[in-house]
């Protein structure tokens, strides 16, 4: 009875995904044949997608645009890791240096990150370094908060143990503490790769030479709705792939996680 | 029989108090027992008696308030390489397979990964989890799991072993069975043995004596020699019900 019960909802759970993407395709079919000029089909954004590669857009291919958007949230993300990463730990182990940045990271981790996107571009401009730097400074607050909280409700019968066994104060941090605070520091990464993805897209919106955000940008200005869309489904399908990477990194990492 | 008496550790007049904003809390008050070379020491108390507390300060994470633990004559502070522990909520790492688990105090001692297998290898054994080197904590039952926190208290070798509840998160059977387990495992790998237990039965079945706690603070109400009944121990027998029986009545009530 069991056993048909879960393999009944295990069939509902296949079908409502392909389910809900049906009804967006046929909306969005049904909305394209009534306003054809406010909503391209998807069959004439196939087209423009095609076109992308014979023809590209400021003689970069798609991929490239791609590229152009990993490579800075890729550059900025992992700065903002080992940084956020290494003050979080120190925030969380550390009472004094919590005493010292505490209260200023209450006060910066609201921050939305898109709101640092006009104060960088007032201190740096538009180039290459304001785009990574808004992705650092957008996502290191909440890799700080998510890693010293971690490292804060680590239970203290772990310390402890590493204490009974001889351990200083190093090695309880290296073997006992940081790896009890994996899922937590892993959480802040989930959360810094999503935010970090849409910051930097938001930033190529305001002038980018290269990028997904300036394809939307570029198709907005020409009033190509099509470049428009393929720009926008490139940016949630990469999302979405990264999001599926980091759980499998998450596996590998984290291997006891998933028993 | 004349080495046998010289006591391995010393617990005298140690009292503990918290402090805090709610003001001042005893939790042990006036304890004192020794433990002689090569015994099974059982402190038997009620429920949040303060036993874990006397046991933090005898391994040296807990400062006591008034009095002094000594280990062969001499009094000791802090924690200390040749007194181990088996923790009550076992407090093995979910992240360490079975193997790096039981290593953790030789690795913290900076002894080399062969060395290291060797000895946790036999370990290992020794609580009956061959097979189970590379399984994580979280794919393991409670018991064994228990098992994994008495190996690597045994890794390290230390003289004196505490153990704080070890079984008391375990249902009845598997505690049972631990039991049993534990009795083999002490007189395979002699060692000096401080074990904590809110439970009579365990108390009779496993102690050469029992030191009887009261109920918050702690105190010794009384210390029972049980050397005459030899073990295995036949809980149904006269003499052990009896005994139990005695000290049941002399057993204040958990608050
Ligand atoms: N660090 C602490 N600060 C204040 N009170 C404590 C502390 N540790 C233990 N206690 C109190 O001491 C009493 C005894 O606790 P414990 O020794 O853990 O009991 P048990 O006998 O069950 O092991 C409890 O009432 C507990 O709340
Ligand atoms: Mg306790």
């Amino acid at each position: 009875m069991e056993k048909k019960k879960n393999s009944v909802m295990n069939i509902v759970c296949i079908i409502l995904p392909v389910i809900a993407v049906l009804c967006i395709a046929i909306g969005w079919i049904a909305f394209s044949t009534a306003n054809p000029r406010l909503m391209p089909g998807p069959v004439e954004v196939f087209q423009r997608f095609i076109r992308t590669f014979t023809n590209p857009v400021a003689r970069v291919i798609l991929p490239g645009h791609i590229w152009a958007s990993l490579r800075r949230v890729l550059i900025g993300l992992i700065f903002a890791w080992i940084i956020g990463i290494g003050l979080g730990v120190l925030v969380g182990w550390n009472k004094k240096v919590r005493a010292v940045l505490g209260s200023v990271l209450e006060l910066l981790r609201p921050i939305p990150p898109i709101a640092w996107i006009p104060l960088v571009i007032m201190w740096f401009g538009i180039g290459e370094f304001s785009k990574v730097f808004i992705v650092f400074i957008g996502t290191i607050f909440g890799l700080i908060v998510n890693t010293s909280a971690g490292i804060k409700l680590v239970d203290k019968i772990n310390i402890d143990v590493g204490k009974i066994f001889g351990g200083n104060q190093r090695q309880i941090l290296t073997e006992i503490v940081v790896p009890t605070a994996l899922p937590s520091i892993f959480a802040g990464i989930r959360t810094s790769v999503s935010s970090g993805w849409t910051t930097v897209v938001a930033a190529e919106m305001l002038g980018a030479k290269a990028g997904l955000g300036s394809l939307v940008t570029k198709g907005w200005q020409g009033n190509d709705m099509a470049l428009v869309l393929v720009a926008v489904i490139s940016i949630a399908a990469i999302g979405a792939l990264l999001s599926v990477l980091l759980s499998k990194l998450e596996k590998v990492v984290c291997p006891w996680n998933q028993i | 029989m004349e080495s046998n008496m010289k006591p391995k550790l010393e617990v005298k007049n140690i009292t503990k108090t918290f402090f805090s904003d709610k003001g001042a809390f005893q939790a042990v008050e006036d304890v004192s027992f020794q433990i002689r070379e090569g015994e099974f020491l059982v402190l038997l108390g009620p429920g949040r008696c303060g036993k874990s507390v006397l046991l933090n300060i005898i391994s040296g994470l807990l400062e006591q308030t008034s009095g002094a633990v000594y280990f062969n004559g001499q009094e000791i502070h802090g924690v200390n390489p040749e007194i181990s522990m088996v923790f009550q909520k076992t407090a093995v790492m979910p992240f360490k397979t079975v193997q790096q688990n039981v290593e953790l105090g030789l690795k913290f001692a900076g002894m080399d990964k062969k060395k290291r297998a060797e000895i946790s290898e036999h370990y290992i054994n020794l609580v009956g989890l061959k097979g189970f080197e590379k399984s994580y904590p979280p794919q393991l039952s409670g018991g064994m799991k228990q098992r994994v926190g008495i190996a690597r208290a045994y890794a390290t070798n230390p003289e004196v072993l505490i153990m704080d509840e070890p079984f008391g998160q375990l249902d009845a059977q598997t505690r049972y069975s631990m039991q049993n387990e534990i009795l083999r495992i002490s007189a395979e790998e002699k060692k000096t043995v401080l074990f904590v237990t809110n439970n009579i039965e365990e108390a009779c079945s496993l102690g050469d004596r029992i030191v009887l706690l009261s109920a918050c603070p702690a105190r010794v109400k009384e210390i029972y020699d049980l050397n005459y009944l030899p073990k295995p121990r036949d809980i149904v027998s006269k003499e052990f019900l009896d005994i139990r029986q005695k000290i049941s009545d002399n057993t204040d009530l958990a608050l």
